[in-house]
């Protein structure tokens, strides 16, 4: 009696085993046929772009201005004309933030139609002052006296 | 399966926002520190880059900003002459406003050139530059501008704001700062610019803050209650870098200059920010014919309050300075009457 128990449990822990495994590979499969990977529905407009562009002051082209992805370690500079190529493909919804020590920064979305940027930048408004501290110990007048 | 399932939710949720209230001045600079010196080099010409290079190693916002301001602090110098003729001009057309500007907007693009070049600037560029690197690493930080008092300032004269420093957002809450005093002293001989991180500046005690800066807005005193009046600013005692290592705020006496009777108790009270020994404590009386450095016997230390009782036994007019061992504290005159 005992023997033909210890059978039949065998019997059922192989069955489960294995139904677990067909279990697991239709949930694979299942995972991927729905996987937006695999389909063929993404639109062209994910497809990077290069842009380029300028960046000038009032007066001129500004040499030397930032212009990096926001959110990426991702940049470029202007040359002597004040033009750009940036060196990643971008796409629509980027920002790029345009910025020079001194000037306002600018942030500007690539919309589909973008393929040239120009950005003019304007001096940050800023009133200089400086009072400079120091460890030389207070004399009163009155003790001068 | 259902608890394991609640047990990381908690974990990953819950968990998380208790790290957000826990006290960050308790987490260790010490990387922060070690990476802004590494940059220490680095020109102002790529200012994305900069920060990228100050913060991608860091996990806290407190320490991408602490990181940001010590290289501030450590990179840019004071430039002294820069200050004066900025001093001077603004002296010169304080009642014309419009030749006021066409210095402001001419000097503007001196102190820009300058921070490029050869990274010099004052106080007002370190502000802006601090806050403009702090925006880059997507933290809040705001430019404060105001005045400040110094021992060698004639504040009969103080009646244009004359200073910036920051207040910058962590964790929700604000906070200030002064780069261009954390970054160090002209030497008062030379007047030569010598690098000396004060991290008494960094993030400091609103309270001892506001001892000897006084904002525009008072909404940047981050005080709770009333704000101090502008004569109570120009009324208080002077303080100095140290005592911002040392204490979080001044009780007493609340004015620079005092009267006491001879023989009479006259008490200074400050509140510590960490620990000292009572022997640490000393006075320097000074009259016009001697100095004496006393180490007082009437002190006390309790609840981080020290309290100092002295009696002057003779008549006459003292400035007296607070010391702990060789660290300037604060100076008081005090008029001592029959």
């Amino acid at each position: 009696m005992k023997r033909i128990n210890l059978k039949k449990k065998q019997m059922k822990t192989q069955v489960t085993f294995t139904q677990k495994l067909w279990y697991v590979t239709i949930l694979m499969v299942a995972v991927f046929a729905f996987n937006p990977m695999y389909g063929q529905s993404t639109s062209s407009s994910q497809k990077g772009k290069i842009i380029k562009g300028t960046v000038s002051d009032l007066k001129g082209p500004l040499e030397g201005a930032n212009i990096i992805l926001k959110g990426e370690n991702q940049g470029t500079v202007t040359n002597a004309k004040g033009e750009f190529k940036f060196p990643v493909a971008l796409e629509t919804g980027d920002v790029l933030v345009i910025s020079f020590l001194g000037y306002e920064s600018i942030e500007y979305r690539i919309k589909t139609d973008t393929t040239f940027v120009k950005a003019v930048l304007s001096d940050e408004v800023i009133e200089f002052m400086g009072a400079v501290n120091t460890n030389k110990r207070y004399k009163s007048k009155k003790r001068k006296n | 399966m259902r608890i394991f399932l609640i047990h990381i939710y908690l974990f990953v949720f819950v968990f998380q926002s208790y790290a957000q209230i826990s006290d960050f001045q308790q987490i260790s600079f010490e990387k922060a520190d070690e990476i802004a010196l590494k940059y220490k080099d680095e020109t102002l010409h790529n200012l994305p880059d900069l920060v990228y290079k100050l913060t991608s190693e860091l996990d806290t916002d407190a320490e991408r900003f602490r990181a940001i301001f010590k290289w501030v602090c450590s990179s840019i110098a004071n430039d002294y002459k820069l200050y004066n003729r900025n001093k001077r001009k603004r002296l010169r057309y304080k009642n014309d406003s419009v030749r006021l500007n066409e210095w402001n907007t001419k000097f503007q693009k001196i102190v820009f050139r300058k921070l490029l070049k050869d990274r010099t600037t004052i106080c007002t560029g370190y502000a802006y530059l601090v806050k403009e690197l702090a925006n880059l690493a997507d933290i809040e930080c705001e430019m404060v501008h105001g005045y400040a008092r110094t021992s060698t300032m004639n504040i009969e004269t103080l009646d244009t704001p004359n200073h910036s420093w920051n207040a910058v957002k962590l964790n929700g809450k604000w906070y200030l700062c002064d780069p261009t005093w954390a970054s160090g002293i002209p030497n008062p001989e030379t007047y030569r610019f010598q690098f000396d991180f004060n991290s008494g500046f960094f993030l400091s005690d609103p309270k001892i803050f506001a001892v000897n800066h006084h904002p525009l807005d008072k909404k940047w005193f981050l005080l709770e209650g009333a704000t101090p009046s502008f004569q109570a600013f120009l009324d208080a005692p002077i303080i100095y870098g140290k005592a911002y290592t040392y204490f979080s705020d001044h009780s007493y006496p609340q004015k620079l200059n005092n009267e006491v009777q001879k023989n009479k108790s006259f008490n200074f009270k400050l509140q510590l920010q960490k620990e000292i020994e009572k022997e640490d404590v000393n006075l320097v009386i000074e009259s016009s014919f001697r100095e004496r450095k006393i180490y007082p016997d009437q002190i006390s230390i309790q609840d981080q309050s020290l309290s100092i009782d002295y009696k002057f036994e003779f008549s006459g007019y003292y400035d007296v300075h607070l010391y702990i061992k060789d660290d300037l504290i604060s100076t008081y005159t005090i008029k001592v009457t029959r």
